[in-house]
């Protein structure tokens, strides 16, 4: 399973992406997706650095591909407007933070993440992650999206 | 229609298939036929056939890695950064059908090893001197022209107290638009390399590379050092979890600002205050000379660093001729304007004739550059140099050479320290004068033409 309810934060209070990226990745860690929480989110800054990985429409996508991953994860938040840089000017609410172990391509994991990629394009995805009241039902939701989990 | 595109991304976890979802459905809104090639850490999915690329009618590459172009070649391709698809979908199909032909130059494969390695380099350079370049801009316009306006009332009535001419040079001057210019560009050129952080430390060095006179090249040095001191400090200082809150606040501004300054100062300070003093003598010892190859030294050095200390010397010799020459006008004075004329002047030639060669905001800046070159406000050349300084500087000087070296061999003088157009009544031999100006503006302008690369090259280098 690449995300779990220990993956989840549905009323993040962040006040900025570096924060909220740490937040993230300490449940991660938590859930022993990583080994080593700094290194991963030093590859996960770095890819930011590249150019920010908010798409527009108030969603970003952080990830980071490191030997600190154990296995690849998905995690989510939903979060008061932040700064992220992104293209379209606008703060980003929803936030999916991905880790992919550095040796791993062309697994089915990468498979999901780029449905995952290509759903974030469709407004009706995006307004329902918005509106999903627990993280039960967020996983169902997810389930339900033919991502592939 | 039929477009074809391909998306790809360095990490290729998600902005490839974000930019492949955004171009199907802005082509499918559109109602063409759409089929996109993604280059993810799968794999490459829904590969292009050669007979696809056959009939397609357009091609979109989306990428910021290295893809093999050849089997485009002959075909309309747009090439674009991945972000811009998925910000952009719409616009770019609509560019697609307009876009140029793609071909690669007589030798295929090692045209295209050439492009892969060249776009493999990870230098930010470019990027991060375009970015400060684009904020600096309209700082150069707005002084420039507040500046040219006063002119208009006399070439020195800005130096009576409390009238409109005085007001309009507190705002171009150097106590306002024209100030800012450099730490503005010293400030976004750190933005861009450190982020938000870098901007204080950037400004700041910026306003020190002012103060040392070490002119638009101090300021792009400022620049590049706060951005990378920034970066450091975020690297190598790492403070304990709860007192984080204090690094972009405190140790970051200040001890980036303080790193940043101090080096401009004992480092680059002391070789600028050199060079100034080593060129005033140098020019005093040239007295004497050849007055056409003192027209064309004069010329190279107003060119060279445009407000730098070789400038300021330059100009510094001129004013001094006139105090020596009262009443008669110098030919030394004479040079030193229209040296100083030509550089914008060449550019905003430039920008007509090699429309291809700059940016859409060049191309507006450009036009400001006539105002900014007819009116001796040699700043409105800094952006373009600073964009390209290999390539720009030298062709400003030769063309500022020419200019300096024809003003003397037609015996032109100059009776004021500047103002342009506006005081070429106190010039004498007004013919040769103008004669001169024009001649260097198109050396300059064709010189800039043949050595700046193309913007497309350009976008390519940058991935």
């Amino acid at each position: 399973m690449l995300i779990n309810e220990n993956l989840i934060l549905l009323n993040s209070n962040a006040k900025n992406k570096n924060d909220l990226i740490r937040d993230l990745s300490i449940l991660a860690n938590n859930d022993g997706k990583i080994n080593n929480i700094d290194e991963y989110i030093e590859a996960v800054l770095k890819r930011e650095r590249e150019y920010s990985t908010a798409v527009g429409f108030g969603v970003a996508i952080p990830h980071g591909k490191s030997d600190s991953v154990i296995e690849p994860f998905l995690a989510f938040a939903r979060v008061n407007d932040i700064d992220w840089d992104s293209p379209d000017g606008k703060p980003v609410d929803i936030v999916f933070l991905i880790g992919v172990p550095e040796k791993d391509a062309g697994s089915l994991h990468l498979k999901i993440l780029a449905n995952l990629s290509r759903k974030l394009m469709k407004e009706d995805f995006r307004e329902s992650l918005r509106n999903i009241s627990s993280k039960q039902e967020l996983l169902e939701f997810l389930n339900k999206s033919e991502l592939g989990f | 229609m039929k477009i074809l595109a391909v998306t790809a991304c360095p990490t290729g976890i998600a902005h490839t298939y974000m930019a492949a979802e955004a171009l199907e459905q802005a082509a499918k809104k559109k109602g063409h036929e759409i089929k996109v090639e993604t280059r993810g850490s799968v794999g490459v999915e829904n590969e292009l056939t050669e007979e696809e690329i056959k009939e397609a009618d357009a091609i979109i590459l989306a990428c910021d890695t290295a893809v093999p172009m050849e089997k485009f070649e002959g075909k309309k391709l747009l090439n674009v950064s991945v972000s811009e698809a998925i910000k952009n979908a719409d616009d770019l199909i609509d560019r697609a059908m307009n876009a140029n032909i793609y071909k690669s130059s007589n030798n295929n494969t090692d045209n295209d090893k050439k492009t892969e390695t060249i776009k493999k380099e990870p230098t930010g350079v470019y990027k991060h001197l375009m970015n400060g370049v684009s904020y600096m801009i309209p700082f150069v316009v707005a002084g420039g022209i507040a500046i040219a306006i006063s002119f208009l009332f006399g070439y020195d009535s800005a130096s009576n107290e409390g009238t409109l001419a005085y007001y309009l040079m507190g705002i171009g001057g150097g106590a306002g638009a024209f100030g800012l210019m450099i730490p503005v560009l010293a400030g976004y050129i750190a933005y861009s390399i450190a982020d938000r952080p870098g901007l204080a430390p950037g400004m700041i060095g910026g306003m020190v590379a002012t103060q040392i006179n070490a002119g638009f090249l101090g300021g792009l040095a400022a620049g590049f050092l706060a951005g990378y001191i920034v970066l450091a400090i975020k690297k190598y200082i790492k403070l304990p979890k709860n007192l984080q809150g204090i690094m972009p606040v405190l140790i970051i501004p200040v001890l980036g600002s303080l790193a940043t300054g101090l080096l401009l100062f004992y480092v680059i300070g002391t070789p600028v205050a050199a060079i100034n003093n080593g060129m005033n003598n140098f020019l005093m010892g040239m007295s004497g000379t050849n007055a056409i190859i003192l027209g064309a030294v004069l010329g190279l050095m107003m060119a060279i660093d445009m407000g730098g200390p070789i400038n300021k010397a330059a100009y510094a010799f001129g004013t001094a001729t006139l105090t020596a020459a009262v009443g008669t006008g110098s030919e030394v004075m004479a040079a030193v304007m229209a040296a100083g004329m030509t550089p914008p002047l060449g550019i905003a030639l430039a920008t007509v004739l090699f429309k291809h060669k700059f940016t859409k905001a060049e191309i507006e800046a450009g036009k400001a550059c006539w105002v900014l070159g007819a009116s001796f406000i040699t700043e409105g050349a800094i952006p373009f140099a600073a964009a390209d300084p290999i390539r720009v500087i030298p062709s400003l000087m030769v063309g500022s050479a020419v200019t300096g070296a024809l003003s003397m061999a037609f015996n032109a003088t100059l009776a004021v320290p500047h103002g342009g157009i506006f005081v070429f009544f106190a010039v004498e031999n007004l013919i040769g004068y103008i004669i001169s100006i024009v001649a260097g503006t198109f050396v300059t302008a064709f010189l800039v033409g043949s050595l700046k690369r193309n913007i497309e090259e350009l976008a390519v280098e940058k991935k």
